[in-house]
């Protein structure tokens, strides 16, 4: 009995030692996918600055939903969301730091918000993708997709779970009204799962269509040979900054304001661009994507979409369970 | 006097790392800002959906146990008095569908099923069958496949116990076979067969894997995948999920005891001082092809399909081209290994996890066997009870538990959010299958040897090492390895608690599965299963053969 205890007593000892060291050098970031991306700034930026990175990679949900369990006790110094309405609730409930990063001066205009607290360092934005073995061509507007000739065979990523189709329904539904989802989940679309598990629904073929789905994976499984390929419809789409922010009770501030610097420094943003995704300051090139001005914009009031984001996505999921 | 101090401590330890978790639920469900009150609770539980979600948690839960009947009351049968009782390998080959994790089985019948997925490249006319299968009937299917062996052993042991001469008495007496089926065999299997149906039912109701992948694509809730859910989907509401979490743990309260009470009323002893022979039946041919065809049958739905399924899925390049020739590759093993280091990461947590959680879980619950010998009766009905409470449980409730507790002392023992609160809740989960192990080798252990020990001048620190630690070192043994090859794939625990940067095996899987590449998941998965079943065969044949 008594090396039981003896045992546990270590446990206690070693584990508390475990967790007063982590006070020093590191930077907490909390980020959404893609992981690939996720895992290459973590990487550089450590070899930069030798602070160690520790990162939680989830859906917007499940970040959202772990800032939520940790109030008690907070982890995170950074977090990025792949929605900006959901950073700007975050923001509105006061939990954000403003600070000016190094070559904020530089960024797109309007991905960075009026107090300094959103920074926009990258962007996607979503599309209509295809299995090109299925429809060879495809340039339908998102109405035009109600049409029964693809009936059962369009599938949108789960707005509860995918910040970015979160944005474009509640952007899309402000400028246009509920008629096109309504007449899409009558033509039976279904909801996979988060944007991964959407894509892969119609890489397999289990539908032709994927709606509102994020551009950068798209761009990456072309790139790999799979028989995808994607267009924004001339209606317009949402094209949605991801945003960084600071965490008010960051406990490691410094370096989470040397993490948002990193994050619009050349070399972060070229990564960006290499994951596919829009870089965040205007002055970087890119060819292997459509461009920003390329993209069809539906105009956005970001207020009034963080507004009815979350009932439009629980909406969705609603109007298309069966 | 030193030794009921240090039996107190003991209890005290036990209460803390088992029972506190479990009441920290309940406070949470009946606790508004540190106000009594059960209306939140009860209002959770009223609320629409979750009444149906009730409901079709027990409707499941009853329609696995009647399925999986149906797949094991033949087997055992056949495996037991007939003469395909002689092949023993089936007693390993039908082990295959329990131990492969219910959460890769389910992912496997997915990949073969889903629209234009392998059953429909490799049979386009079976197209059909597809919507068939993602609803109700097919969940209910996959996890009869996989719970099945577990009635089928307990009906197989049954059956074995019941002498052949009994049978032969109600044959002398002129009844035929369909009717000393019904007369004898079935009144004096009901007891069992009632016991393996409530386990069932509560391994059903306790089940997340399937549930949270299968489940999930047909939009069906159960008590574990909500319970998940309000624990980790914004907006949290612990409350809820601690709710129903009292429900589930009085609904499993209540069938073990229900079964406890069965256990001691309708079973009969069977095995008397005369040894009954068992006397084989002969199967006519056509009865033996049936038989034959029913096992394949089997095997054929709950191995072959969902390993095939991820086996292949793991070899598949490209997946918008399929089974192609040209389209096979290895290199989503070797991805796994060299894109990044998430796999490689993954895989040596799960190996931390699984050897530390075992050593613990071994130390502890061979500490707490000898304070239940070495105490008296009370206390050491009570340590026991807590001790196996564990395994009584679903381990969602637990390890929610743990999470509420280690946030609310987090002052106090800072672990939460740390690699150690998961080697705490492993250890705290699969305490059970050391202390049942250990303690069937320790009452093996006749009196007179210790005594033998201590007469012949040994101090009891040597007797113990000299003399117990031998005999049930074997126990200790297969409590390890069981702890072992469970740990290394458990998916409840990282799934609600594991820190930042921290994937296992078991999240590693669904991770790629749901948002990452299915190449690079199901060849995980496939390293997955052999490591289980190599560990497996190594237990039984190199551990558990040594004899002393």
């Amino acid at each position: 009995m008594k090396k039981g205890l003896i045992i546990l007593a270590l446990l206690i000892a070693v584990s508390s030692a475990f967790a007063a060291d982590a006070d020093k050098g590191i930077v907490t970031v909390y980020m959404p996918s893609p992981a690939g991306l996720a895992n290459k700034l973590a990487a550089d930026f450590e070899a930069k600055t030798g602070i160690e990175v520790r990162t939680f990679q989830g859906t917007t949900g499940e970040i959202l939903a772990r800032l939520e369990t940790e109030k008690a006790n907070p982890v995170a110094d950074v977090v990025i969301l792949a929605s900006w309405s959901d950073g700007l609730s975050m923001k509105d409930s006061g939990q954000l730091e403003s600070y000016v990063p190094e070559n904020a001066d530089k960024m797109v205009e309007g991905w960075i918000d009026e107090d300094s607290m959103l920074f926009g360092y990258s962007a996607s934005a979503v599309g209509v993708i295809y299995n090109t073995l299925i429809y060879p061509t495809l340039d339908a507007d998102w109405d035009a997709l109600a049409d029964p000739a693809y009936k059962n065979d369009i599938a949108i990523p789960d707005p509860e779970l995918s910040g970015a189709c979160k944005d474009f329904v509640a952007g899309y539904v402000n400028a246009f009204g509920w008629d096109t989802f309504e007449a899409l989940a009558a033509n039976g679309m279904v909801v996979p799962g988060a944007n991964r598990a959407a894509l892969d629904a119609v890489t397999t073929g289990e539908v032709g269509v994927l709606i509102a789905g994020v551009d950068y994976n798209a761009y990456s499984s072309m790139a790999d040979g799979e028989p995808l390929s994607i267009y924004y419809p001339a209606s317009g789409t949402v094209v949605n900054p991801r945003p960084a922010m600071i965490m008010k009770t960051a406990p490691d501030m410094d370096n989470a304001k040397a993490f948002i610097d990193y994050l619009l420094s050349d070399d972060a943003q070229k990564m960006v661009t290499e994951a596919y995704l829009l870089p965040g300051r205007s002055d970087i090139e890119y060819s292997n994507r459509s461009t920003l001005d390329e993209i069809p914009q539906i105009p956005c009031d970001w207020d009034a979409m963080m507004a009815i984001s979350t009932d439009s996505a629980a909406r969705i999921n609603e109007l298309c369970e069966r | 006097m030193r030794r009921k101090v240090m039996m107190s401590v003991f209890v005290a330890l036990l209460a803390f790392l088992i029972l506190c978790p479990l009441l920290s639920i309940f406070a949470e469900a009946v606790f508004q800002d540190g106000i009594f009150s059960l209306g939140p609770a009860i209002a959770t539980i009223r609320e629409s959906e979750n009444a149906a979600m009730i409901g079709s948690s027990l409707l499941l839960g009853l329609l696995v146990v009647i399925t999986s009947s149906v797949i094991a009351l033949p087997l055992a049968y056949i495996f037991s008095r007939t003469q395909l009782a002689r092949y023993r390998f089936f007693d390993v080959i039908f082990m295959i569908p329990f131990m492969t994790p219910p959460y890769i089985a389910s992912m496997g019948w997915i990949l073969f099923m889903q629209k234009r997925g392998l059953m429909q490249q490799l049979f386009p006319s079976l197209s059909f069958i597809t919507d068939h299968f993602f609803s109700l009937g097919g969940l209910v299917l996959v996890m009869s496949f996989h719970v099945f062996p577990f009635m089928m052993t307990m009906m197989k042991n049954a059956m074995l116990s019941v002498p052949s001469s009994l049978d032969e008495a109600g044959a002398v007496l002129g009844a035929t076979f369909p009717t000393r089926l019904r007369k004898l065999f079935m009144p004096l299997l009901t007891g069992n067969y009632a016991i393996g149906a409530l386990l069932v039912f509560v391994k059903t109701i306790s089940e997340y894997g399937t549930p949270s992948t299968l489940g999930r694509r047909i939009g069906f809730e159960v008590f574990t995948t909500d319970i998940h859910r309000y624990a980790t989907v914004a907006p949290i509401e612990f409350g809820k999920s601690a709710s129903l979490a009292s429900v589930l743990v009085g609904i499993c309260l209540l069938i073990w005891m229900l079964q406890n009470y069965i256990t001691m009323k309708k079973t009969y002893s069977l095995i008397g001082g005369k040894g009954g022979a068992m006397h084989i039946r002969k199967l006519s041919p056509p009865a033996l092809a049936a038989a034959v065809a029913f096992i394949v049958l089997v095997i054929f739905f709950s191995m072959v399909i969902p390993l095939f399924s991820v086996i292949s899925s793991s070899l598949i390049n490209l997946r918008g081209y399929g089974f192609r020739s040209g389209n096979f590759t290895l290199g989503n093993y070797v991805r796994l290994f060299t894109e990044d280091n998430q796999g490689t990461g993954a895989l040596a947590v799960s190996i931390f996890l699984a050897i530390s959680s075992a050593s613990i879980a071994a130390i502890l619950g061979t500490l707490i066997v000898m304070a239940i010998r070495r105490t008296g009766r009370r206390t050491g009905q009570a340590i026991e009870a807590m001790a196996l409470l564990p395994e009584m449980l679903p381990s969602i409730v637990l390890v929610l538990g743990i999470m509420l507790f280690y946030n609310a002392i987090y002052k106090l023992i800072p672990i939460y959010g740390t690699i150690w609160i998961m080697v705490l809740s492993y250890v705290i989960l699969f305490l059970p299958y050391t202390v049942q192990y250990v303690s069937s080798s320790y009452s093996q252990i006749s009196h007179s040897l210790l005594a033998a020990g201590r007469v012949s001048g040994g101090s009891p620190a040597y007797v113990f090492i000299h003399v117990t630690l031998p005999l049930i070192s074997r126990g200790i043994i297969s409590g390890w390895m069981m702890t072992f090859i469970i740990a290394f794939r458990e998916l409840v625990t990282p799934s609600l608690i594991a820190p930042t940067n921290t994937l296992t095996v078991s999240t590693y899987i669904i991770r790629q599965f749901e948002q990452g590449s299915v190449g690079k998941g199901m060849s995980m998965a496939v390293i997955c299963i052999l490591f289980s079943t190599v560990s497996l065969l190594f237990l039984n044949k190199v551990i558990l053969r040594k004899r002393h």
